[in-house]
């Protein structure tokens, strides 16, 4: 038996698995830590708290803000159970002033059987705020896998029904679950377009969010997904639950000229402010041609790329929209498109916009590094569009140009760029531009690329 | 010498402690330095060899150490080894309570424990028994074969399907970990529930799996009677037949010198077996 399983490892095509994500903890922790005024208390070895002090950073928390525990567990705790430790550990928080605590679990104590559903349960009178146990092992999946359990514990556990319906109203649903280092500045760019449009946010699942606004987000009319990752399960229990209907469903997040305007109309039509978006597609659109007639002969070198081959390697929030910008802004031609996770929803819009495209690339759902640096072999394309991770990838092959738009990012720092509507439009253009500037610093870019 | 490390698995209630503690008197009666070590959380394995009394577990001291924020290199020897009126050494690992923690674990973490503590060493032990719980129902079970604490395995039977069932996963787990950590099949040790054809069926299982029938144990009353004295049948009625038959078996299992990698039978293989000796038709 043990000689059958050796071979097969041995022999499988999927030799090795080098993940993109963390574990699902990580994810429920982003989710959890988004939420202002609360705490979090994470059941687990510390190595795993590692990974909500990085989704503290992700969410840009404010240790004013919200307050994260840990319960540490060692081997004890494994040996007999966590239980009483996490029971302590709650105690203990009762004199912090936050209005839940998020409660979270690491492997280990699944694994050992902890149930701190039951815990917290038992020990919700005694303390002051409410319990939210969230079972997040990071076996359970990736981080997206980790925001959908934690956006289903939260609506089910904290949601109220609400009769009534602010009119034109939205929630804004899993902004974080982005691997773009902007995804902050694409928020703010939705809030703005919705506000211009007089649409009232809710909520934001999660975002600098209340418990108040979490409270009240079914008298949303509706809900707008800002992933192609995660987050689709909470659009589809609101809807469900509470009659939320979703919106710009099935097509690509703003990104792009088309994408933008497309997205920017589908929301002008529902709250029927067609003028308002009508308006804001003309002015984004004059100011990007503006900006770039202006720029174009000494800033702007671009539309030297036609029909170059190029390669997507992203999270699907990011690469699906890139697939047309790639194509439509930069006359490149996507051969490789490999993605991080592997949505239904989100496979279905990428295939639409092959299909609309009329182009037939090798496509990699759920890809990891590995996947990643083989697909690259075999197409070799002569541009990529990915992370720091990609740059390293393509170091052995003969690819002249990596442009690094989502994380892990190490050639730029981004504080509040976006990437999605008219102004990220440029900024994506100025990645592309660096890059294409700096083939000049390297004798070796120089012969690679085609100038 | 090397410490002999000889572990005792086999289905639940099978008669593993019953055995285990019975070869461990005998062997001392050798004049072997002898320690058993219980892997079970229920920690009645040295139960009769102390007198009837459940001694202080590995675990419990563990936790009591971690309780007032030492560590395991607070706990010393003389905290959880025995040393039993008749001269053996008694361990217990203990284990959570049940329905929460991981006993596999704690089994692993006592071993560790006592390997640290180089607790052979400091009582020049000879021989270490290892009556380990049970079925092997998860990869913590397995863990005194997995991290080659048990260098040799003795699995107890009955001429029960249940039994050779149990005993065939447990040659799996075996087979398993053979070549990582070296652990080899000492051979079957058939305990009579008063099965037809009992000791032809084990002799069978032993050949088919590829190991040896180590010796039959007959089912005596005087097991359950030495029980309630609190003693091992050796102590209890040194001159009865019971105990020269756990003599015998110390004796086989300290001469072994053919270890094997079992190879263990399909489960419909196993009926098979089983219905030849029942004298039932295929
Ligand atoms: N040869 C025998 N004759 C009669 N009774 C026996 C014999 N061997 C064991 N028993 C009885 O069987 C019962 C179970 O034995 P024992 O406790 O040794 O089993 P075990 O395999 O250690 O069980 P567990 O898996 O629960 O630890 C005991 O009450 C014992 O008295
Ligand atoms: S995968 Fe499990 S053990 Fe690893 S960091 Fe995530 S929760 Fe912790
Ligand atoms: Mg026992």
């Amino acid at each position: 038996m043990g000689d059958k399983r050796i071979e097969l490892l041995s022999t499988s095509t999927e030799r090795c698995f080098d993940p993109y994500l963390r574990c699902a903890l990580n994810g429920a922790a982003q989710t959890v830590l988004g939420v202002k005024g609360c705490g979090t208390l994470t059941h687990g070895p510390q190595g795993c708290e590692y990974l909500v002090y990085d989704a503290f950073g992700h969410q840009d928390c404010d240790y004013t803000e919200v307050e994260t525990l840990c319960t540490k567990l060692c081997e004890n705790e494994i040996v007999h159970g966590g239980e009483d430790l996490l029971a302590h550990t709650i105690l203990e928080a009762k004199e912090l002033n936050i209005q839940a605590l998020f409660v979270l679990t690491a492997c280990g104590p699944e694994i050992v059987g902890d149930d701190i559903v039951s815990v917290c349960r038992d020990l919700q009178p005694q303390v002051p705020f409410k319990l939210v146990p969230i079972e997040s092992a990071g076996f359970k999946g990736s981080e997206y896998d980790g925001i959908d359990i934690a956006l289903d514990v939260i609506l089910r556990k904290l949601v109220k029904d609400s009769k009534r319906k602010i009119s034109s109203s939205v929630c804004l649903i899993a902004p974080h679950a982005n691997a773009n280092p902007t995804w902050m500045g694409d928020l703010e760019w939705v809030k703005q377009i919705l506000s211009q449009m007089g649409v009232q946010v809710v909520a934001t699942l999660t975002y600098k969010s209340t418990l108040n606004e979490i409270e009240n987000v079914a008298s949303a009319e509706t809900s707008l997904l800002l992933s192609h990752d995660a987050g689709k399960k909470a659009a589809d229990y609101l809807s469900s639950e509470f009659g939320v209907e979703q919106i710009c469903q099935g097509i690509p997040l703003p990104i792009g000229m088309t994408n933008t305007r497309r997205w920017i109309f589908d929301l002008g039509k529902r709250f029927e402010v067609q003028g308002i978006a009508k308006r804001l597609v003309a002015e984004g659109e004059r100011m990007v041609v503006e900006t770039y007639r202006r720029k174009g002969g000494y800033f702007f070198e671009v539309a030297r790329f036609q029909r170059t081959p190029a390669a997507i390697v992203a999270d699907a929030t990011i690469g699906i929209p890139l697939v047309r910008f790639a194509i439509e802004e930069l006359e490149l031609k996507p051969e490789l498109i490999a993605l991080r996770s592997s949505r239904p929803d989100a496979r279905e819009i990428l295939e639409r916009e092959v299909d609309d495209l009329g182009i037939s690339p090798k496509i990699v759902y759920g890809t990891d590094v590995y996947k990643t640096k083989k697909s690259l072999e075999e197409i070799s394309p002569e541009v990529v569009f990915g992370s720091n991770i990609e740059r390293h990838a393509i170091e052995e092959l003969w690819t002249p140009y990596i442009f690094e738009v989502v994380s892990p990012m190490r050639r730029f720092r981004v504080i509040d760029k976006a990437y999605f509507g008219y102004n990220g439009i440029l900024n994506l253009l100025e990645v592309v531009q660096n890059e294409f500037a700096d083939r000049w610093r390297s004798k070796e870019k120089r012969y690679k690329a085609r100038w | 010498m090397d410490v002999r490390q000889i572990a005792i698995y086999g289905k639940g209630g099978i008669g593993k402690s019953v055995i285990a503690s019975n070869i461990s008197m005998a062997l001392h009666e050798k004049g072997l330095n002898v320690m058993q070590v219980g892997c079970d959380p229920k920690r009645d394995s040295t139960r009769v060899l102390v007198g009837g009394r459940l001694i202080p577990t590995v675990l419990e001291k563990y936790r009591e150490e971690m309780r007032i924020g030492k560590d395991e290199n607070a706990i010393s020897l003389e905290d959880i080894v025995f040393k039993a009126r008749n001269g053996i050494y008694c361990v217990e690992s203990g284990g959570p309570e049940p329905g929460i923690g991981c006993a596999g674990r704690g089994v692993l973490t006592a071993l560790q424990i006592l390997k640290d503590l180089d607790a052979f060493g400091k009582y020049e032990i000879d021989v270490a028994i290892y009556d380990v719980l049970g079925d092997v129902v998860c990869g913590g079970f397995a863990m005194p074969m997995r991290k080659g604490y048990a260098r040799e395995i003795y699995i107890v039977v009955s001429g029960e399907l249940m039994a050779l069932y149990a005993a065939n996963n447990i040659c799996k787990a075996i087979k398993r970990f053979a070549e990582r950590s070296g652990i080899r099949m000492g051979g079957i040790i058939c305990n009579s529930r008063n099965v037809k054809n009992e000791e032809e069926v084990a002799k069978e299982f032993s050949e088919r799996i590829g190991s040896k029938l180590v010796h039959f144990i007959p089912r005596d009353d005087i097991v359950q009677s030495a029980e309630i004295n609190r003693k091992t049948v050796v102590e209890y009625a040194p001159k009865s037949n019971q105990t020269r038959v756990y003599r015998d078996l110390a004796g086989e299992i300290i001469k072994n010198k053919s270890f094997d990698i079992p190879t263990p039978m399909e489960m419909d293989e196993l009926e098979r077996l089983m219905m030849k000796f029942s004298g039932e038709v295929i």
